[in-house]
């Protein structure tokens, strides 16, 4: 399993350009190549598999958005990249749990990439927000908006999944939904 | 509530670029009469990148998660987990110091071996060179080889004999002392003395470790020599005494002084003396003497390395040597230690004079 995680590495460059291309096979192998690579620092650093997860999987979103945004300076291997901010990420993670962080257990070089995680760390906090939002709003406007704004359902497909007599019902029934989650969303 | 509904809608539809160009111009207007409106424009804007980026984001987690369940985790975990042995955890976690510590201790025993080893192969190196140069010692430096100078004397004297010596009588009746690498393996011994007479000998006691040996002359022409005029010195002669040798590096008597620079020989060998006189092929056997004439050694060799670093055996062995042969054989006129040396107080060229009658040029055929 190891070994060929390890055989289909990707170049970094070809990370790069698959990421900019929404190529979801570069995601794929980039997923897969340094999943061990964190999931080992996590397991030796008072984690397990779930934390190594959570953690990886904000690593590369964090890797992918840089990359998306169009900033990213290839100053270093990705590898290094990637693990710097699953570090950064799970250092954060242990103090905030009040867990022991002091003695970490290194497997790779680590470069300064506090900016990069405090800057997920605030677009994170909306995401979180509207997360909550979603959730207070109960169904059926939780799926009603799902399905519209994340899912990319159109109208009419809403309309027959809910059983509306006909779209301008939904189209209300959808514009009353937003109206409370804007309004639950931009509470203070 | 209708109204506001209405509106967020085209909101949204103006936002989402759905509005046709009349609609947009007639709700841009709106947006600039009426504040309220504008404002609702310009949180729905924000909301909805809220909300695109939200969506974007779920949706990558979503492919994350969906290549993940492609990972086999738990393989992968049992791999990189802790160890529950302390012992493993230890070197996992330690890995690269105990790393650097073995190679460390690797690397020094590595280094101690090969001193040890260069040592050991110095040592025998020594060894071996003392052995090669005592081979040079009798062959090149000692023994004469006097080929060269059987062409140019060849008219003259036609048996000049293949290699050659020095030796001394140690007895009126014609007992020579030499060194045995100088008569070893022979067939046949002649010596000639000063006046360029020679007398057949043979072999009559040989001391492999002492390089000594005896001959005497076996020869009808052979009437016997006066006395001897020299006495062997029992005691350890001092470092700065002075010595000289006669001998027969070349065809005639060759005169070699110096003095005893050291108390042992060839790397530490107690049975000789160390000594600066120049000494060539020829002067193997040869006496060494001091200035009162007694005899302190034989000259038997020289390192070839150092310069005028000669070696000569102790006379203690001469003694010994002597000792070995039947004591009536040698007869009454012999050279002894007890007697007092006939060369004391005379001058050095008085000296030789006297000498060179009992210094021969030993022949080997």
């Amino acid at each position: 399993m190891n070994n060929s995680l390890k055989s289909s590495v990707p170049t970094d460059r070809e990370v790069i350009l698959g990421i900019l291309n929404n190529s979801e096979d570069t995601l794929n192998k980039l997923y897969k190549a340094y999943y061990a690579m964190v999931l080992q620092f996590i397991l030796n650093n008072n984690g397990d598999e779930d934390d190594a997860k959570d953690v990886y999987q904000e690593g590369i979103i964090i890797l992918y958005n840089k990359i998306k945004a169009g900033n990213f300076e290839l100053s270093s291997k990705l590898k290094t990249y990637i693990y710097s901010v699953c570090r950064r990420i799970w250092l954060k993670k242990l103090s905030l749990n009040s867990k022991k962080a002091g003695n970490i257990t290194d497997y790779e070089d680590v470069f300064a990439v506090e900016e990069d995680v405090e800057h997920h760390e605030e677009k994170d906090a909306a995401f979180v927000k509207m997360q909550s939002a979603l959730d207070h709003l109960g169904e059926p406007c939780k799926t009603i908006i799902q399905d519209f704004y994340i899912h990319n359902l159109s109208m009419q497909d809403i309309c027959e999944k809910f059983g509306y007599t006909n779209t301008d019902n939904a189209k209300t029934q959808k514009y009353k939904c937003l109206q409370r989650l804007k309004k639950i969303f931009f509470q203070p | 509530m209708r109204n506001d509904l209405e509106l967020d809608a085209i909101i949204e539809d103006y936002l989402l670029g759905k509005l046709n160009a009349q609609e947009t111009e007639a709700f841009e207007q709106l947006r600039l009469n009426d504040a309220t409106v504008d404002h609702r424009v310009v949180s729905h804007k924000f909301f909805l990148a809220s909300m695109d980026a939200f969506a974007e984001q779920l949706r990558l987690k979503e492919q994350l998660n969906h290549i993940h369940s492609e990972i086999d985790v738990e393989g992968l975990a049992d791999t990189f987990k802790p160890h529950p042995s302390k012992i493993i955890q230890l070197w996992r976690k330690n890995k690269s110091v105990v790393a650097v510590a073995a190679s460390f201790i690797v690397l020094s025993l590595v280094s101690i071996y090969s001193i040890q080893h260069n040592n050991k192969q110095e040592a025998i190196y020594e060894k071996m060179s003392r052995e090669i140069s005592r081979v040079k010692q009798s062959q090149n430096n000692l023994v004469l080889d006097v080929k060269a100078s059987t062409l140019h004397n060849s008219p003259k004297k036609p048996n000049s004999g293949n290699f050659g010596g020095t030796g001394f009588a140690v007895s009126t009746n014609g007992y020579i002392l030499t060194n045995l690498h100088v008569v070893n393996g022979a067939d046949s011994l002649y010596v000639q003395n000063s006046r360029g007479e020679s007398f057949k000998v043979k072999s009559v006691y040989t001391d492999p470790q002492n390089d000594i040996a005896i001959l005497k002359i076996n020869d009808k022409h052979f009437s016997g020599l006066s006395t001897i005029p020299y006495t062997i010195k029992k005691s350890i002669s001092n470092i700065g005494e002075n010595v000289y040798t006669l001998g027969y590096p070349k065809d005639d008597i060759v005169l070699g002084e110096g003095s005893v620079s050291s108390r042992s020989g060839f790397i530490g060998d107690t049975t000789q003396y160390q000594v600066s006189i120049l000494v060539n092929p020829g002067n193997s056997g040869g006496p060494l003497l001091d200035n009162n004439g007694n005899l302190v050694g034989i000259i038997s060799g020289k390192q070839d390395q150092t310069e005028g670093a000669a070696f000569a055996i102790k006379s203690k062995y001469i003694l010994e040597a002597m000792r070995a042969i039947p004591q009536d054989s040698l007869g009454a006129n012999r050279l002894s230690a007890n007697k007092k040396s006939l060369l004391s107080g005379l001058k050095r060229t008085k000296q030789i004079e006297r000498l060179e009658d009992y210094v021969f040029m030993i022949k080997v055929y």
